[in-house]
């Protein structure tokens, strides 16, 4: 009990440091749009421009925990992966650091959209090459064949289904890969009438979220005669013998394998000798001239401080510890700039599954969010530097987020106060049948599984105390953070009562991509779920369904906030922190966050400053 | 000695085919994640991570994805659909799930930064810890005795991760209080051999604390016994100097149990046992990548690690036997 006790107040004295600190630093406030949404302060905002005097030249070093998923761009989905792709390969649309949305990178204009939103039509960037040993010009059938071998089972791409699904043909395709799984299927719905010409025909108006989704690396091309005899085989070795459009490569040797990349390991990359940024309309300045990716870095609290003492070193999927925000954030050992945080674009939230009892009463379910003190556990993570607390699903600066109630959230008793408010929960309590106030019965001997480790183990730690204080008894089994996932909780038929480690982070800047997975019943799959509550509620399945074809932006914006007030009034889950990413570098580092990933942007940030 | 050298090699095989049995019975009868779902990635649909379980070839009956593997590893033909899964061996251990790099390639690529790191610090343990079990044994119960004995007791005692912890907060040239020596991850920096062993040097002294401690007190209390022999009071009633008699009549003789923790601590540690001072101090080698192997759901990274570790274990201990022979002349094998 010391210990629990001990473990729980921690957090909170470290915050009450932490904003003594802050609040002297004059931070920003907390209302409007833009990082200050996301509540952070003025002084760890990150910047999203390369200085006007940002040094060419020299060799970035990214200290990294683990591995990225994928090298292969057909099967990245990591955030962190993304810093790879973002630097080494151009999809059709791209993310200066500063976008909210996509603009064009390998398009040369914004697509063509006609038919009621049906077609897109994009036209090819002239003279975008390949990274050698493949040294041709990119065409608009690289990029089909790129998305048609994301079907392939050798190229496990966990969103194509969910995004592109509307393209015409995708269905007979599918269907071909299960007859043949190492050919790339042709999916009809995309034409090239020529080199430089891509049109996607849909069966429905999904125009934007489809736009949208070909800014993710699945539309990076490919080359297929380059690439066919590795698709080939099961699983593909594509990702061995990766090539590049963008201005770094990873090092390779004249066969095309990727010799600078050693799982787990390191990955060095180094400047594509094919890119020219000038004369292909790239973006991207791309000021350093090395890029060295060090993997294996376990232990967050030393891995900061190296990088915090050391030269032009960045962090990379680690946010620093605790202890380092308070040693950064006084100012006296490190300068306050050194450490910067940026809106992630995900959510965290804590899963009631709605198909078991008790959480199939909305009385209850609204009673375990009334009662949950949703700052403490935002301050299991580490405070408010690492994020707002929570009141809806869509988090700041994607659209909706205003729409949905912003940073208040919706009217909602339930959620209005975010220490928790055990008068409003006993108050559903006694509407869902307990006379006393609070779970009684069987019904409430409840099962959560989560992480064996801190934060995630701190979080649902936290969680469980605020549920037996409504009087639940908590049997919380902590497991493998994959495990938990493949075992437990993306497995419906498995699934406990409480999954307290979920969340989503954004696909892309779209309302579409936070919401339709999580929450709509159409997505319940029979593992590797991600609707986690297992909502599945014909009015938002439908109101989902409908909100896709929208091809107005701001009623876009409006319908899917309206829908993220809908499901957060059915109370699926506890929404408990907006996620920042908390950044830091050496002092050298000339640092640059790119808004789309939350992470460093390697093709803006410089050394030697 | 021949029939027992290719006796010990035999049972060696032999054992090496049931630690295989028992790896697979462990991680792949009963996993822990599901290496297709975890490979399929986060929403993928059931028809997609059926169809990657049928090509990493975990849809087969369990004992055909065991006799396939073993196939693999130890001949060079295509039974069991070995072709098909990974290819034919021998010496094949599969292609890990996450990264599709072959693991045998894994394995030499994070076996010579285990082996350096392991030879150096076996270097400094015997350096340190046989110098301090004898003299502890030959001036039994003085000032000096005490004094190693009790901090042995607390190098043993405390855990390796957190001794690695303090050294670099106290002595590592990027994040401690005092300059000294390369810090964490210097040794991915390290271009040459020598720049190698320079970034080890940390991790030496930590791996061999504790190593160092048990072998001073196992000798201590191992040639305390051999120095009250008669054969010791016959070698001194004869002449010999003290020298000689604890270094060529003692020592010779106490040192054989050492001998055989050598052999096994060596074996262990390649097979993956430093995995914390690895992980510490961000050595990229075997201890390490297991670990990373077991959280991923990695079977054939996993299964091909800890074979190349109980492989090292059987050769060291068969080389500790032949050493034994060597020292100790009573010893015969047949």
């Amino acid at each position: 009990m010391r210990l629990t006790m001990f473990r729980l107040l921690l957090p909170a004295v470290l915050l009450v440091a932490l904003v003594g600190v802050l609040s002297s630093c004059g931070g920003g406030d907390d209302e409007g749009g833009g990082e200050e949404s996301a509540g952070i302060p003025s002084d760890f905002k990150a910047p999203t421009a390369a200085p006007d005097n940002a040094k060419e030249g020299g060799t970035l070093t990214i200290l990294n925990e683990g591995d990225i998923d994928y090298m292969d761009p057909g099967a990245a989905y990591y955030q962190v992966t993304y810093m790879v792709t973002l630097a080494t390969q151009r999809s059709l649309m791209g993310w200066p650091p500063d976008a909210t949305q996509p603009v064009p990178d390998l398009a040369a204009d914004q697509p063509q959209v006609t038919d009621g939103g049906k077609t897109i039509t994009f036209t090819i960037r002239d003279g975008i090459k390949y990274s050698p040993p493949v040294d041709r010009d990119v065409t608009s059938a690289d990029v089909k064949y790129a998305i048609e071998r994301s079907l392939l089972p050798g190229v496990p791409n966990g969103y194509t289904a969910a995004y592109l699904g509307d393209l015409e043909g995708f269905k007979e395709a599918e269907q071909q890969v299960a007859k043949d799984k190492t050919t790339a299927p042709d999916i009809s719905g995309i034409e090239t009438p020529d080199d430089k010409t891509l049109v996607l025909h849909l069966t429905r108006s999904s125009s934007i979220p489809v736009i949208q989704a070909l800014s993710l690396p699945v539309s990076a091309p490919v080359p297929e005669e380059y690439a066919k005899e590795f698709d080939a085989e099961t699983p593909s070795t594509y990702g061995e013998h990766v090539t590049f459009t963008g201005p770094y490569m990873v090092k390779n040797d004249s066969s095309g394998e990727l010799t600078g990349y050693t799982p787990g390991k390191e990955i060095e990359i180094v400047r594509n000798p094919n890119w020219d940024g000038d004369a292909t309309g790239d973006f991207r300045p791309a000021y350093v001239d090395e890029i060295n990716i060090q993997e294996g870095f376990s232990d967050p609290t030393s891995a900061a401080q190296k990088i915090l003492d050391g030269d032009s070193q960045i962090n990379g999927d680690f946010p620093p510890s605790k202890t380092i925000v308070q040693k950064v954030a006084t100012g006296q050992e490190f300068s306050k700039d050194q450490l910067v945080a940026v809106p992630s674009g995900g959510n965290r939230y804590i899963a009631l599954n709605t198909q078991k009892p008790p959480f199939d009463d909305i009385n209850v379910r609204k009673a375990v969010i009334a009662s949950s003190d949703r700052e403490a556990l935002r301050n299991t993570r580490g405070g408010e530097l690492f994020g707002p607390v929570a009141t809806h699903f869509i988090p700041p600066l994607i659209p909706g987020f205003e729409e949905a109630g912003g940073l208040q959230g919706p009217d909602l008793d339930f959620l209005a106060n975010p220490n928790g408010d055990p008068k409003v929960a006993e108050k559903y309590m006694k509407a869902a049948g307990f006379k006393s106030g609070e779970c009684e019965g069987s019904d409430c001997d409840i099962t959560m599984v989560g992480d064996d480790a801190p934060p995630g183990l701190d979080t649902a730690t936290q969680f469980k105390g605020q549920l037996e204080d409504l009087g639940f008894d908590v049997t919380f089994q902590p497991v493998a953070h994959d495990i938990m996932y493949t075992k437990f909780c993306s497995v419906p038929a498995q699934e406990p009562q409480v999954c307290p480690n979920v969340g989503w982070v954004k696909d892309f800047n779209d309302p579409q991509s936070i919401l339709q997975v999580p929450f709509s019943g159409d997505s319940i799959n029979p593992s590797n779920n991600s609707n986690w509550p297992q909502l599945d509620d014909p009015k938002i399945n439908k109101a989902i369904d409908q909100a896709v074809t929208i091809t107005d932006e701001q009623q876009r914006a409006e319908t899917w906030g309206k829908i993220d007030q809908d499901i957060t009034a059915l109370a699926p889950a506890v929404p408990w922190v907006w996620d920042n990413d908390v950044l830091v570098r050496s002092a050298d580092v000339a640092g640059v966050a790119n808004l789309f990933n939350g992470e460093w942007d390697l093709s803006y940030t410089s050394v030697g400053g | 000695m021949l029939r027992y050298i290719v006796r010990r090699v035999l049972w060696g095989v032999a054992l090496l085919f049931l630690v295989s049995a028992v790896i697979f019975l462990i991680f792949y009868v009963f996993p822990s994640a599901d290496p297709a779902k975890l490979r399929a990635g986060r929403q993928a649909n059931p028809q997609l991570i059926e169809q990657i379980r049928d090509q990493l070839g975990l849809s087969d009956p369990y004992l055909e994805q065991f006799a396939r593997y073993m196939t693999q590893v130890f001949t060079p033909f295509d039974w069991f659909g070995a072709a098909a899964h990974g290819g034919t061996g021998p010496l094949n251990f599969g292609r890990s799930f996450q990264s599709n790099t072959p693991v045998s390639e894994i394995i030499y690529e994070r076996l010579p930064a285990t082996a350096l790191l392991v030879a150096g610090a076996v270097v400094f343990w015997l350096l340190m810890g046989l110098p301090v079990g004898i003299i502890s044994a030959v001036k039994r119960r003085s000032a000096l005795d005490r004094t190693t004995m009790v901090t042995s007791l607390a190098l043993i005692s405390a855990p390796v991760f957190w001794l690695g912890l303090v050294a670099l907060y106290l002595f590592a040239s990027d994040v401690g209080l005092i300059h000294v020596f390369p810090g964490i991850g210097s040794y991915l920096d390290a271009d040459s051999f020598w720049a190698k062993c320079w970034s080890l040097f940390l991790p030496w002294l930590v791996l061999a604390a504790a190593t160092a401690a048990i072998y001073a007190r196992y000798l201590r209390s191992s040639l305390i016994d051999v120095m009250s022999e008669d054969y010791i009071r016959t070698a001194r009633a004869k002449g010999v100097s003290e020298g000689n008699v604890i270094m060529r009549h003692g020592v010779r003789s106490a040192i054989t149990p050492i001998v055989t923790l050598l052999g096994l601590d060596v074996g262990l540690l390649l097979a993956g046992n430093a995995i914390l001072t690895e992980s510490v101090f961000n050595i990229p080698g075997v201890g390490r990548e297991i670990v990373v192997a077991i959280n991923r759901s990695d079977l054939p990274l996993i299964q091909g690690i800890v074979l190349f570790g109980a492989f090292f274990i059987v050769t060291f201990n068969l080389i500790v036997d032949i050493a034994y022979a060597y020292l100790d002349p009573r010893v015969r094998y047949r």
